[in-house]
């Protein structure tokens, strides 16, 4: 037996899989398809201080080896998680992280000191990367100074774990990092979509009903990797590894690259209950590797 | 929740690819544990022990169902890598498949006089629904267009579904030289009892037919097709406005998820 157990930023985890922001919803769809319990934990889809619509469609096209979307961080809003999600997600036997995202970093403060009155959330993620936001998300994660500004307002409201989430579209995101750190970040998610779009010529229009959209899937995971060893190098808390895994074997580049954990994300959309295929084939495979313990893996990649 | 847990996530097995006519294909799968009500959907993964490409699964809707035998067919246009894989597949081989998703069509109370208004390759669920109100003794008007006679899908096809075909083309070469919408409004004209429109095809065309019944007070359900990834309300990529979008309880209400809230909408309640 391989002892899959994680910590992740004083957060136990069964195992170092969770299911991604935006892709696995509030838990509910999944669940007849997934045994959520097999996993490390979920990270809810993005709330916002107040409910939104997200945007106009079409919101999803397939691109080479992923998918775009411009969905816009459709939600039912702060209050309405706490009353129509929150007492499902509580009742799952898994770790749950409440993904927030605001206009303003004041705003990401209050939401924080707001879910600091729920019971049983592990941790706070904050999207500073979404590509589809207009009023925030990338429009802070792309400045040090307004993401160490969110991170700190959130730091100074939550006693709970707090986890940035980056953007991959700034030209150093070493800096990005530092500063999340430096305002306070417990751990580090990344990566977000990378900024993209497709275009009908015939129409001659973009596809997107947003123009452009998020990039992920298959095709971002060199990508992904490549940001992961940068900032693995640059700051010393522990990073959550995302963007195109989709099989036992990509989980493990990440890790071995500097991940504590990694996230499931638009390979949801293919098989809805392969995130648990995942921990099965972490653990066989490390078995057959024979590695005791999945935490020894962790950064180390020889160079 | 929103979803019922009878959906299946299992593996198919093709018993037959048959070329239709044209660049239509259909073929027929081997799903014991799984039963598709007409309106309803599903999404395959042709191969899916050899790797992710094409990536997302190819939605498609129902033309037949034997649930005896335990038997699907989809009818689908060759158009791209994912149908094309698809159509690749030999006898016998795998496909991942995830289904029945979404909501049917309702079924027309007793009293009413359906009709069926298909487009191009919004065909195939309304050959299904007609079948089965055909075995419910309710043989419904079915009114089929396309853009050439090459693109109609043959007799032997749709006569399952109703004894009273009415066929249009856009270039005259079949049928009604015009739309199917003219020939609808023909149908509608002569006086029918309590007619009730089921459409499914390109969106221009159903958006008309929607107008159509909306002026003439005849109720009206469209099967949508949108962009989609997840199939079962997850990612709220495949989404439409709402009509009543401003009376919802809250903003997240503005659009409707084609995958589960649909594809089969009352006209009335999506814009157009």
């Amino acid at each position: 037996m391989t002892e899959l157990t994680t910590n992740f930023a004083g957060i136990e985890l069964r195992n170092p899989v969770l299911l991604a922001s935006g892709t696995c919803g509030y838990g509910d769809e999944l669940a007849p398809f997934l045994d959520l319990s097999r996993l490390g934990g979920i990270v809810t889809k993005t709330i916002t201080p107040e409910p939104r619509p997200g945007n106009a469609p079409p919101r999803i096209v397939e691109t080479a080896a992923g998918m775009l979307n411009s969905i816009g961080l459709q939600n039912p809003g702060l209050e309405g998680f706490i009353r129509d999600k929150w007492p499902y997600l509580a009742r799952l036997d898994t770790r749950i992280l409440v993904n927030i995202a605001a206009p303003t970093a004041a705003l990401h403060g209050e939401m924080a000191a707001r879910l600091e009155h729920v019971e049983g959330i592990a941790g706070i993620e904050v999207n500073i990367s979404s590509p589809n936001m207009k009023d925030g998300g990338m429009l802070f994660g792309c400045s040090p100074t307004a993401s160490h500004e969110v991170i700190a307002a959130v730091r100074a409201a939550t006693q709970r774990p707090v986890i940035a989430k980056l953007t991959p579209n700034v030209t150093d995101i070493t800096s990005i990092a530092r500063a999340v750190v430096d305002g306070g970040a417990d751990g580090i998610a990344m990566i977000n979509t990378l900024l993209g779009m497709a275009v009908d010529w015939r129409e001659r229009r973009p596809i997107l009903g947003n123009v452009t959209g998020g990039l992920s899937g298959p095709a971002i995971k060199p990508v992904a990797l490549a940001l992961l060893w940068k900032v693995r190098q640059a700051v010393e808390v522990p990073i959550m590894g995302l963007g195109g895994i989709a099989t036992a074997a990509d989980a493990l580049e990440f890790l071995v690259t500097g991940a504590s954990a990694v996230q499931v994300g638009t390979a949801t959309f293919i098989e809805p209950g392969g995130a648990a295929d995942i921990v099965a084939g972490i653990e066989s495979q490390c078995l057959e590797a024979g590695i005791e313990r999945v935490e020894e893996l962790v950064g180390t990649l020889r160079m | 929740m929103s979803q019922a847990p009878t959906v299946a996530a299992v593996t198919a097995r093709v018993e037959a690819t048959t070329q239709v006519t044209g660049a239509f294909f259909q073929t027929r799968l081997l799903v014991p544990e799984v039963t598709v009500e007409p309106g309803q959907f599903v999404q395959l993964r042709p191969r899916p022990r050899q790797g992710l490409y094409p990536f997302l699964r190819v939605p498609l809707s129902v033309s037949a169902v034997d649930a005896e035998g335990g038997l699907i067919d989809v009818l689908y246009e060759l158009v791209g890598p994912k149908t094309g894989a698809l159509r690749a597949l030999g006898v016998g081989d795998e496909v991942g498949f995830l289904g029945p998703l979404g909501k049917p069509f309702p079924v027309p109370s007793a009293g009413t006089t359906p009709i069926l208004v298909g487009g191009g390759i919004g065909v195939p669920p309304l050959i299904y629904f007609g079948t089965c109100l055909r075995a419910a003794d309710r043989d419904p008007i079915l009114v089929v267009g396309a853009r050439s006679s090459d693109k109609h899908l043959p007799d032997g096809l749709l006569e399952p579904a109703s004894s009273q075909i009415r066929r249009a083309t856009d270039d005259g070469s079949l049928g009604h030289n015009g739309l199917v919408t003219d020939l609808l409004e023909q149908a509608l004209g002569a006086s029918l009892t309590a007619p009730v429109v089921y459409t499914c095809g390109p969106h221009g065309m159903m958006a008309a037919v929607a107008r159509l019944c909306a002026r003439r007070d005849v109720p009206c359900f469209a099967s949508l097709e949108a962009y989609m990834a997840c199939g079962i309300g997850v990612c709220v990529g495949c989404v439409v406005e709402r009509a009543d979008k401003d009376s919802q309880p809250s903003a997240d209400g503005h659009y409707a998820r084609v995958c589960v809230d649909g594809p089969v909408f009352d006209a009335q309640e999506i814009v157009w």
